[in-house]
């Protein structure tokens, strides 16, 4: 048990500094764990809140007054769960290799330095003034590039993409998503009718017994 | 903390003073039904019961509010009420339609143009009739006649402008495009200045509103000109215009002008630069104007010897009134007229909702108040304000009245604090800004004012208190900057210990590590050798 949590770990980490190698063991030599992506996601969800409130008062420009730690939460985590979705809905009909717990178990491993970006943000900036939020803000950039690239490079490995057509199916992926999006609001809106219809015909019926 | 804990309840303290505002509403409510003065107050008095007037006579309709940091509007007391009105019938017997611009003199007087009746009329500072003129007399009373044996009238006057240092008064005579200048003291007739021989660009002279600055240079605002305001040399000789006033471009005009060919070009619709509607000169002597041209980039400029806009906005919001519209044919406030005190705070009236936006001089908004309606107090078509002291004087030109607004407790908190931090005296400031907070807790100007004085006594942890309250980062950094750097003074040793330690730890791992390393060689020579010894026998 020990050995296998250490040798997901020590593929996290291979990940970090080699995706191309890292996401090819992990997609075709099953060295990753869809647990361990689920948990850097919901890591990732709550540090958002954390940052959200918790980032030093000299950078930080929300309203924490009036902060909904549940809508940030599902507001990220729900956004990335859409990405992998529709990415996998587009993969498919394009040929990619990758499956649902591939896409998940990418996403999830590259928002490590994001991660790591957030925490470094939330506890520097209590302790610097204007002049050094440079520093967070070049963190937080390496950061997000870092991120972006082994979202990239795992998404070429584990789809067998080349990177033009990567890019082309990560377009389609945000189509497939507002596609998505605008059918779930279809769906909710109608069950909304629909359940308004039969409440409204019982109390009728009620009304008139 | 303790400090802390007693400012946390002003809060409680305001709560309750509004608290008490309310009963005493709700009791001067019940005390006007009981008495029932007349069936028709008691009845506008149950369907206005918040913003009407109380059996007191109190009007609440300058109830205002602030944009706190993230573009929320706050609601404020009111910072100023109503004191006196001049109408008509307080004109002395003289016809008066209208009043389209006002100012004052430093010895109180109020100064009105009417543009319908071609008239000044001058009036106390308690409102009492003074002075008409329409047909201007010479010094020694008699009829002013023109070079060329005209009677000199007034026709259709817009704008009006008390230059001190003279003593005169400036009138932009519209309807006969010239400027009159008469005698601050016996309205008695100075000189005229007609359109400068020398005026260049398609700029008519239509003089409408003016202002005059300490080298008596004259600078003209025509209404839909865009070169310009128009400066004018003592003698009256043309000098140039000034001041830039830049129009919004939209990145889809850009887009399309950008493809057009020149002959097409030629067809569009030209963007002109917005013309300057109003004008004044702040106390330290710089020009001051509003623009409510929609297409216009900045609405308040303050303008330095280049024609260039120097305002300073470091509030909350831009300077530009409202910040929110309700709906998108909602053109924001429109400014009609600027007034200036001496200590640069500054009144601006929006003629779209008949709102008075006060600023200092930072640019953060002290209060927004003021309605376009029926009730005493309210507006049909706001024309122009002036400050009488620590007074607003505002015009309207439909109902043809000056109102006169007095600063209430509150206002006069925050205009003498704001005075007092722009003269850079802190104690006074301080003072003031806490009798604000008393009764305003909402109010982020206030706690920024506080943190910004307890700054300057170098009081590093309190300021910063108090400008977290008023959400003002920039401060906020600059205290805290102070602060840590007193924190490691006095923790000095245990961030050096921690400093070596850390040094230590690494040095350390990395001699571990080079032993090791040398070890693991040691030893795979060794076994190298063996082995090849190995080969050898």
């Amino acid at each position: 048990m020990k050995e296998a949590v250490r040798e997901k770990l020590s593929y996290l980490k291979q990940s970090l500094f080699h995706p191309f190698d890292a996401f090819y063991e992990i997609r075709f030599r099953g060295r990753g764990s869809v647990v361990l992506a689920a948990l850097l996601l919901a890591l990732f969800g709550i540090l958002q809140c954390v940052s959200y409130q918790y980032t030093g008062f000299v950078i930080n420009e929300n309203e924490v007054e009036s902060m909904n730690s549940l809508s940030i939460f599902l507001t990220w985590v729900l956004g990335l769960l859409l990405f992998i979705v529709s990415n996998w809905s587009v993969t498919t009909l394009l040929n990619g290799k990758g499956g649902m717990g591939d896409i998940l178990k990418v996403v999830s491993y590259s928002l490590v330095p994001f991660i790591c970006a957030l925490l470094f943000q939330v506890v520097v900036s209590n302790f610097i003034i204007l002049e050094e939020a440079m520093i967070v803000y070049v963190v937080t950039g390496i950061g997000t590039v870092w991120t972006l690239f082994m979202l990239l490079a795992g998404l070429c490995v584990i789809h067998e993409y080349g990177f033009g057509k990567n890019l082309i199916a990560i377009v389609l992926t945000f189509v497939a998503a507002a596609i998505i999006m605008f059918l779930g609001i279809l769906i909710f809106t109608l069950i909304e009718q629909m359940v308004f219809f039969v409440i409204s015909v019982g109390q009728e019926f009620f009304r008139r017994l | 903390m303790g400090r802390f804990l007693r400012d946390g309840s002003l809060k409680e303290k305001s709560l309750r003073d509004r608290n008490l505002r309310d009963t005493s509403l709700r009791k001067g409510l019940k005390r006007a039904l009981k008495i029932s003065l007349s069936l028709a107050a008691a009845l506008g008095m149950a369907l206005a019961p918040a913003t009407a007037q109380a059996s007191d006579g109190t009007s609440y309709v300058y109830d205002g509010y602030t944009y706190d940091y993230y573009g929320n509007a706050k609601e404020s007391p009111a910072m100023f009420r109503l004191e006196r009105t001049i109408t008509a019938a307080d004109a002395g017997g003289i016809a008066m339609s209208g009043v389209d611009d006002v100012c004052t003199s430093e010895d109180g007087r109020i100064f009105a143009i009417d543009t319908a009746e071609s008239r000044m009329n001058v009036f106390g500072p308690d409102g009492g009739f003074l002075y008409s003129t329409k047909l201007v007399r010479t010094q020694d009373n008699k009829i002013a006649l023109a070079e060329d044996g005209s009677q000199i009238m007034l026709t259709a006057p817009e704008g009006i402008f008390i230059h001190e240092k003279n003593r005169e008064i400036y009138i932009a005579d519209t309807g006969n495009q010239r400027i009159v200048v008469l005698d601050l003291d016996n309205y008695g007739l100075v000189r005229i200045i007609g359109e400068p021989e020398e005026l260049a660009g398609v700029t008519q002279f239509k003089p409408s509103k003016l202002a005059v600055d300490f080298a008596d240079r004259i600078y003209v605002v025509v209404q839909s000109s865009y070169e310009g305001i128009l400066e004018l040399t003592k003698d009256g000789a043309f000098s140039g215009y000034y001041g830039v006033n830049t129009p919004r471009v939209s990145l889809a005009d850009y887009f399309w002008k950008s493809l057009a060919s020149d002959q097409q070009k030629e067809k569009m619709t030209k963007t002109y630069a917005p013309s300057f509607n109003n004008i004044t000169l702040d106390g330290e002597g710089f020009v001051m104007a509003v623009t409510y041209d929609l297409s216009a980039e900045d609405m308040v400029f303050r303008l330095n010897s280049k024609g260039k806009n120097v305002l300073r906005e470091e509030g909350n919001t831009l300077v530009k009134g409202d910040i929110w519209s309700m709906n998108s044919d909602d053109p924001g406030s429109q400014f009609v007229d600027i007034a200036v005190t001496d200590y640069g705070t500054y009144a601006l009236l929006d003629k779209n909702k008949g709102r008075i936006f006060l600023y200092n001089f930072d640019g953060e908004l002290l209060n927004a108040f003021g309605a376009m309606g029926n009730l005493k107090g309210e507006f049909k078509n706001p024309t122009s304000l002036a400050w009488l002291g620590d007074k607003l004087v505002i015009s309207d030109t439909m109902l043809g009245c000056i109102y006169i607004l007095a600063p209430t407790a509150f206002g006069q908190a925050v205009l003498e604090g704001n005075e007092s931090y722009y003269f850079g005296r802190w104690d006074e400031a301080l003072g003031s800004f806490r009798k604000a907070l008393d009764l305003n807790a909402n109010y982020e100007a206030a706690y920024s004012g506080i943190g910004k004085n307890y700054l300057m006594k170098d009081e590093y942890e309190t300021a910063m208190y108090y400008f977290k309250m008023g959400n003002n980062r920039t401060f906020y950094s600059k205290a805290y900057n102070g602060y840590r750097a007193l924190w490691m003074e006095d923790h000095f040793l245990i961030i050096m210990l921690l400093f070596v330690l850390l040094v230590a730890a690494v040095v350390g791992s990395e001699i571990r590590y080079h032993k090791q390393s040398k070890e693991k060689q040691k030893a795979a020579m060794k076994r190298l050798n063996s082995r090849r010894g190995r080969a050898v026998e």
